[in-house]
């Protein structure tokens, strides 16, 4: 047990496990692969492993914030096998528990981010690593942002050491659709898939307003607010009829009918059949009210659900349809005036969304300030005081935990510390809404992937080798 | 009705700050609080700040209020000097994006070091009333652009609101990637700062037609850069890492010049070489991404590092504008990571005016201008906000577009 604890520490589970467990999944994939559904659905399986962590790791005497709007004052989290076992006071210490004293600390779950381009547009910055934004037709649901993806990164590190355990990467907003995003756990891993939330479902990345009418206004069109609606719902017309066929298909193959002929796949419609039928999450880039409320009626129009709304400055405007709608709205807490769509962007748009019991997400897009999301949750919950929206601090921190988690999908598996979840969370070296507070360890799935007082776990992307030393950055 | 519509007009103007604001008093005593002065004082407990005609008149534990003043009690918070953002674009854009609202540019136009911001101010600008009210009370405003290294004159300014906004000239700003590669880079940057010699020189000559006409850069240009070449005007360098670091060590050396270096996120890497130059350094407290080949370097470390070394050095994100007055965050962030609490104050008041040599600025002291602001925590936590805000000894509306949108939908 100790051995394996301090071989984590020490970070020399290294290439060789990586490339065990690479083996491993690739012989899972394959003998998973024929499930007889017409479609593979999964074609890209995650071959994540959770890093070796202790049977028990007991983090004891800490200021716990649940993720679930609680605050426990010298409380402790119990953790089995990669998952939360239990949270609160008095925890007995199971036999051959690490015991680590959080004395003066707080424990949280672990960030995520809903809204993230990191390895879509690696550094360094240059034209080599723009892979973010097919920016060659108006609607491209048949790219993956995962085939963009770039393990190599330095910018998932920096999110790790910032407390980050889980973000989600989507394609840019060139696109009025503009394909599929992945949910990532924050790790090392030299592989796309090895990344890969498990279970995780995938997004679909929609844009409003300015960036698509800019990039296509010259190259075909839209070139109007009017022409995004019109692309949008063309490509939801064809939607709705490939779907047709293959339920059809399908419906006629359980019946037993021998000549029954499969449709002709079409990599972009089965990304939007995929939306029309639930499995795929909508991620809708999308600033201001009236553009918002619009695309809610096209949702109706269309019988699908949008997940989230993000970047959406003028949530605060419709909070009350957000909240009837079940939309969250992932926002920054003081982005505005960069272009005209976000001008109405107000520093309490997070509180006054969440005052009225609609989901409030704080997200990034954007390498630093993936860095810090607590700092950025800290800020929102301080304006919202200044106007009289009173939220505890253990209920501002759903903001960048719970809710992200819901607007993912994936929040029966991790987002707070609630027994049976991954033991994603983080340790403190005080109060995250402190400005001068760092965070002093990152555990993913139990395992101790970050610890800044120890430089064997820190870790550094294949571009900075040879470059700097380790943990130079800091 | 009409009621309304002057009581909104009446709130517009103080947004705006067109109309004088009826919070004016011509003597002002804070009194109560935590002060920072920033100066030799240091903090003082229950201090007393008094406010005279635009100017701190004193400042003490036992200071007598004078009669008349009117007071704003500041006990329980922090009174300290106003914010100042050492390389913003304030005043000089409504929305990044919205090309017709920025005066910032040069480029495509007939314009290099002879742009100069001062035409472009613009003291109706809500971004300028929005970080006002978050603690910025004056700047330098910087070109961001050109079509070579030289992007023009900046400007020093007050977030006042008014047409007077500008205080004075700022320094010349340029940007050594604008000039191709780094070999064609330096040798161009030398290059003209050698013909501005020769055109001073010879100006007469070539004035009249009688000298030489093969200058790189048009005369307007040249004619901008007299003040850099004499050491009168600062030249203001946008770079990143050490290796040019160390070719801007050189020029200072080569050419005489007043030089303060913006970016330079592997300045640490430097930091004995930059003291020994006596070169100050302004830097964005957040950097630590390898964003260039050239700045694998940069570090969280480059404040408390440069400190160390007992290099000069602001705080400030280039071009900040719409959120200028989150340099607060970034000076907490350095904090964090090991930089004394006085100096991170020190990067965002009194440092970007003393290494632009702004005077009467930064420190709350008998004499300086009175541009003050008050916080209900320390001013370094993001969770804190201003209480009130005195630029040139008014109190200032803490009111701004954006909290007026706010108090439009925040009972709707």
């Amino acid at each position: 047990m100790k051995n394996i604890i301090n071989r984590q520490l020490r970070g020399t589970e290294g290439p060789a496990r990586m490339k065990f467990l690479a083996t491993v999944s690739f012989v899972a994939y394959m003998t998973s692969a024929a499930t007889g559904s017409p479609i593979n659905k999964d074609p890209y399986p995650s071959s994540y492993q959770p890093r070796p962590s202790a049977e028990y790791t007991l983090l004891q005497n800490a200021t716990v914030i649940t993720g679930t709007g609680e605050q426990l004052e010298h409380a402790s989290v119990l953790i089995e096998k990669g998952k939360i076992k239990a949270v609160g006071k008095n925890l007995e210490a199971p036999t051959g528990a690490v015991i680590v004293d959080a004395t003066g600390k707080w424990i949280t779950p672990g960030i995520i981010d809903v809204h993230s381009h990191l390895g879509a547009w690696g550094n360094p910055n240059d034209v080599s690593l723009y892979d973010g934004n097919e920016a060659t037709s108006p609607v491209t649901a048949d790219v993956w942002v995962e085939h963009s993806v770039w393990p190599q990164d330095s910018g998932y590190s920096r999110a790790l050491e910032g407390g980050v355990t889980t973000l989600q990467v989507l394609p840019g907003s060139a696109n009025l659709i503009g394909g599929r995003s992945v949910t990532l756990k924050v790790v090392p891993s030299v592989t796309r898939e090895g990344m890969k939330f498990p279970g995780a479902p995938y997004g679909l990345k929609m844009a409003c307003g300015e960036n698509p009418k800019r990039v296509y206004g010259k190259k075909g069109g839209p070139s109007t607010r009017m022409g995004n609606m019109a692309g949008y719902r063309k490509a939801w017309i064809k939607a709705a009829a490939y779907k047709e066929s293959w339920d059809k298909y399908e419906t006629e193959l359980a019946e037993g009918k021998e000549d029954a002929k499969a449709p002709t796949r079409d990599l972009e419609l089965d990304t939007l059949a995929g939306v029309l039928g639930g499995e795929i999450l909508v991620h809708n880039h999308c600033y201001r009210a009236d553009e918002m409320a619009s695309m809610i009626h096209m949702s109706k129009e269309f019988g699908y659900k949008i997940s989230t709304f993000h970047h959406a400055v003028e949530s605060y405007k419709i909070a009350d349809i957000l909240q009837q709608e079940d939309i969250c709205s992932a926002m920054w807490a003081d982005w505005w005036g960069f272009k005209i769509e976000a001008f109405d962007g107000i520093d309490e748009n997070i509180p006054m969304v969440a005052k009225a019991g609609a989901c409030a997400i704080v997200h990034s897009d954007d390498g630093v300030g993936i860095q810090r999301l607590n700092q950025e949750a800290a800020k929102a919950w301080a304006d919202g005081k200044n106007v009289g929206i009173d939220f505890t601090k253990a209920e501002a921190f759903t903001w960048i935990t719970l809710n992200p988690a819901k607007a993912l999908g994936i929040s029966d598996k991790t987002g707070s510390l609630e027994e049976g979840k991954m033991a994603d969370l983080v340790v403190w070296s005080g109060d995250p809404f402190d400005t001068y507070t760092l965070t002093d360890k990152v555990y993913i799935d139990g395992a101790v992937l970050f610890d800044r007082s120890n430089p064997d776990t820190y870790w550094q992307s294949d571009f900075e080798t040879g470059y700097v030393t380790k943990g130079a950055h800091q | 009705m009409i009621a309304h519509f002057k009581k909104s007009f009446a709130i517009a103007a103080l947004v705006t700050g067109i109309v004088s604001s009826p919070l004016v008093a011509e003597v002002i005593a804070i009194t109560g609080g935590t002060v920072h002065t920033l100066g030799a004082a240091g903090t003082l407990e229950k201090g007393t700040v008094i406010i005279r005609d635009g100017r701190i008149e004193a400042v003490g534990t036992n200071v007598p209020i004078p009669k008349g003043a009117a007071v704003i009690d500041a006990t329980g918070q922090v009174v300290a000097p106003g914010l100042m953002h050492g390389a913003s674009k304030l005043g000089l854009s409504e929305v990044s994006a919205a090309k017709s609202t920025n005066a910032h540019s040069a480029k495509e136009s007939p314009y290099g070091a002879g742009f100069d911001v001062a035409y472009g101010l613009n003291y109706r600008s809500v971004v300028i009333a929005d970080n006002r009210r978050r603690g910025v009370t004056h700047a330098i405003t910087m070109p961001s652009n050109a079509d070579g290294i030289f992007h023009g004159s900046s400007a020093f300014i007050e977030l006042n609101s008014a047409p007077n906004m500008m205080i004075a000239k700022g320094p010349m700003l340029a940007d050594i990637k604008d000039g191709g590669n780094r070999s064609v880079a330096w040798a161009q940057l030398r290059q003209i700062l050698d013909e501005v010699k020769d055109y001073k020189r010879n100006r007469s000559n070539v004035l009249k037609g009688k000298g030489r006409t093969d200058y790189q850069m048009p005369l307007h240009d040249m004619e901008a850069l007299i003040l850099v070449v004499e050491g009168k005007q600062i030249l203001a360098l946008q770079l990143g890492g050490e290796v040019d670091i160390r070719k801007a060590i050189q020029l200072k050396a080569d050419y005489d010049l007043k030089l303060v270096l913006i970016g330079a996120s592997e300045a640490w890497r430097v930091a004995s070489e930059l003291a020994a130059a006596d070169i100050a350094v302004v830097i964005n407290a957040q950097d630590n991404r390898p964003t260039a080949f050239d700045e694998v370097w940069s570090s969280r470390s480059n404040a408390v590092k440069l400190k160390a070394a007992g290099v000069k050095f602001a705080i400030a994100d280039a071009g900040g504008n719409h959120n200028a007055s989150n340099i607060r965050q970034h000076a907490a962030i350095a904090v964090a990571h090991g930089l004394p609490w006085e100096s991170a104050m020190q990067a965002i008041t009194t440092a970007p005016a003393q290494i632009f040599g702004l005077k009467g600025y930064g420190t709350l002291e008998r004499g300086m201008k009175a541009n003050i602001a008050v916080w209900d925590g320390d001013p370094l936590q993001v969770t804190s906000n201003t209480t009130h805000v005195i630029v040139e000894g008014k109190e200032m509306p803490l009111v701004s577009r954006r909290t007026m949108l706010r108090d439009k939908y925040l009972n709707k």
